[in-house]
């Protein structure tokens, strides 16, 4: 079973509908969502919550109705909003405190891990600060220890790197990573950089106008293009090409000796270095193409990275995407 | 989570049930409330009036310190219905300041730095987040309205004979429930007013505001189309006239007369209606732009 299961998820907010007929089920430990602005990110997010109430089909959390079961789901869940969503006028140690109580822990056992959270996010020497005081990388931390003090099944980030320097996002991703090897917490992480979910996350979901344009597994998705190689050489290109059909490899050939095949399963990469020294071809590079996050994104948008609309070919090609 | 280790530690142990998440929400509310230098003044300027009318209890049923004062006749210091009636409304209106204080302390730090989105994500409802809130200020003004005007009432009956106590229960019936409606009121309206004006200054004016312009409005209406109509809008006046009844106290009717009393709770009940679904409009997670 997902952890989180849509099931002909609709929601109309204001009379326009922002998520439309979404069916899935995400069950990776690190799930990231993508999508351009009004994609319907935090709308699912916040249909998870259960803020705001499906117009049709269901969205199931642990197995729990979103909307009927919210207070269970919420008690399960540690929630990092996008935008600042603090008490100013409260220390830091006291305000996630407030959160952990909040979510369900005796007041004792709130302080204490309020002081343990802030330790681990990193904010251990400014705890007793108003958080009003804090730098805005610190107030991402903050929203993050809060997020964590009373343990949560599942966490969701929203845009958890928003207007970090570089040092501070680094220490958020490494966090992140630190939480995901854990193992006891799920995350799910919206952002609208690609990076941060490269880094994080093994399953993608990515939404566009409010429909899943992409709901695949990352590390699925590379080994499956893991047999891709493009070459550069020098000597008998055309020779060498030829041996290397001769294993069984689909080989193309172009201008200046580059070389693009595809490797069937029994053959590695090193096996084309033997053939290359026999003929005396020198292999001046090689690159293991392996599909980049960008690369399922902009197909799940419909776009080459070059901002060219892609070919329809290249969009219908099986890339391991489950609608 | 553990500070030695600082690696992520899942939390096993028992979880409080649901409804105590709401005597959380008031415990921070009521401590957020109490924490201001200027609130410990106003309840301190609160309970001069208290000390005053001990006072007063003091020497009504003490011959030799009337003596002292020179006033012999018992009758003049009768303690009675138009005493505590005095006592009511002066702690009622001083608990308005009070409110009008408190209030804006109450909502306005959440909803100053968009709390409301991460209070409620936890398993707390908007209804259970308002009752908390309702709780920490409504006891607040407990501390200055009923609690001292009961323990007059307590006073003056040890101080009296014995059959004072039993004879006037009704008073201190009267003095419990006119305080609790009012309070109840005064939460309420000032929770709603809170919630809509951010800046804790303008909240407190907006409250005095929402309580006494009405009260012109009432009255130009009365004038104007010559009916005590008017005077349901009239907060102050409405108030005094449901003291008077609940304490049996003569009632001092104005130029148009009186009200029933039905109309003014119906006039009252349908103020904190409107109060509750400018919270409910308010107290949101998430703001949905219609279009």
């Amino acid at each position: 079973m997902g952890i989180i299961e849509l099931n002909g998820l609709e929601v109309q907010l204001g009379g326009r509908t922002v998520l439309d007929g979404l069916t899935g089920e995400l069950q990776g430990r690190a799930i990231g969502l993508l999508g351009p602005n009004g994609a319907g990110k935090s709308t699912l997010i916040n249909t998870l919550l259960g803020f705001h109430l499906p117009t049709r089909g269901t969205v199931r959390v642990f197995g729990l109705d979103a909307h009927r079961d919210r207070a269970e789901i919420r008690g399960r869940v540690g929630y990092m909003p996008e935008n600042d969503s603090f008490i100013g006028n409260m220390s830091g140690v006291r305000f996630v405190r407030y959160m952990a109580e909040l979510a369900g822990l005796p007041s004792g056992m709130a302080l204490e891990r309020a002081h343990e959270a802030l330790f681990y996010v990193g904010l251990g020497e400014v705890r007793y600060r108003k958080v009003n005081t804090y730098s805005l990388g610190m107030k991402q931390l903050i929203k993050l220890a809060q997020a964590l003090a009373h343990g949560p099944r599942l966490l969701i980030l929203d845009e958890p790197t928003n207007g970090l320097d570089p040092m501070a996002r680094q220490r958020m991703i490494q966090l992140i990573g630190e939480i995901r090897k854990e193992g006891s917490v799920r995350l799910l992480i919206s952002s609208h950089l690609l990076r941060d979910i490269d880094e994080v996350c093994d399953e993608v979901l990515i939404l566009k106008g409010g429909r899943i344009a992409a709901l695949c597994n990352i590390e699925a998705e590379r080994r499956s293009n893991r047999s891709f190689i493009e070459l550069e050489t020098i000597g008998a290109t055309e020779r060498f090409s030829t041996s290397v059909r001769a294993l069984g490899c689909e080989c193309a050939s172009f201008p200046g000796g580059r070389i693009k095949l595809v490797l069937p399963e029994h053959i590695e990469a090193r096996d084309l270095y033997v053939i290359a020294a026999e003929q005396g071809v020198q292999i001046r590079r090689l690159n293991q193409r392996r599909d980049s996050l960008e690369d399922i994104f902009l197909r799940a948008m419909g776009n080459t990275p070059t901002g060219q609309p892609m070919p329809q070919s290249e969009i219908e090609r099986p890339v391991h995407v489950r609608l | 989570m553990s500070v030695y280790r600082l690696n992520y530690r899942a939390y096993t142990g028992k979880v409080t049930p649901l409804w105590m998440r709401i005597l959380v929400v008031a415990r921070y509310g009521f401590n957020e409330a109490w924490s201001s230098r200027i609130t410990i003044g106003l309840f301190i300027l609160s309970l001069l009036p208290p000390i005053v009318f001990l006072v007063i209890i003091y020497v009504a049923n003490n011959p030799m310190a009337r003596s002292i004062i020179g006033s012999y006749d018992p009758e003049k210091m009768k303690i009675g219905a138009s005493f505590f009636l005095i006592a009511l409304q002066t702690q009622s209106w001083l608990a308005m300041v009070l409110a009008s204080w408190v209030a804006p302390r109450l909502m306005g730090f959440d909803l100053a730095d968009n709390a409301l989105p991460i209070l409620l994500s936890h398993p707390i409802s908007r209804f259970g987040y308002v009752l908390g809130k309702f709780i920490a200020l409504f006891g607040s003004l407990s501390l200055v309205t009923w609690v001292p005007i009961l323990i007059l009432f307590v006073d003056q009956s040890y101080s009296s004979p014995v059959p004072w106590a039993a004879a006037n229960f009704q008073l201190a019936m009267g003095m419990m429930a006119g305080a609790l409606i009012w309070i109840a009121f005064l939460s309420v309206l000032c929770l709603a007013v809170s919630s809509w004006v951010r800046w804790r200054v303008l909240a407190t004016g907006a409250i005095f505001a929402a309580v006494f312009v009405p009260s012109g409005v009432g009255a130009i209406v009365s004038a104007v189309l010559r009916t005590k109509w008017g005077f349901l809008l009239n907060v102050p006046y409405m108030m005094s006239l449901l003291w008077q009844r609940l304490l049996g106290a003569p009632e001092f009717l104005g130029r148009w007369g009186s009200l029933p009393t039905p109309a003014i709770l119906i006039m009252l009940a349908a103020a904190c209606l409107v109060s509750v679904g400018m919270l409910n409009k308010r107290v949101r997670a998430r703001e949905v732009v219609r279009g």
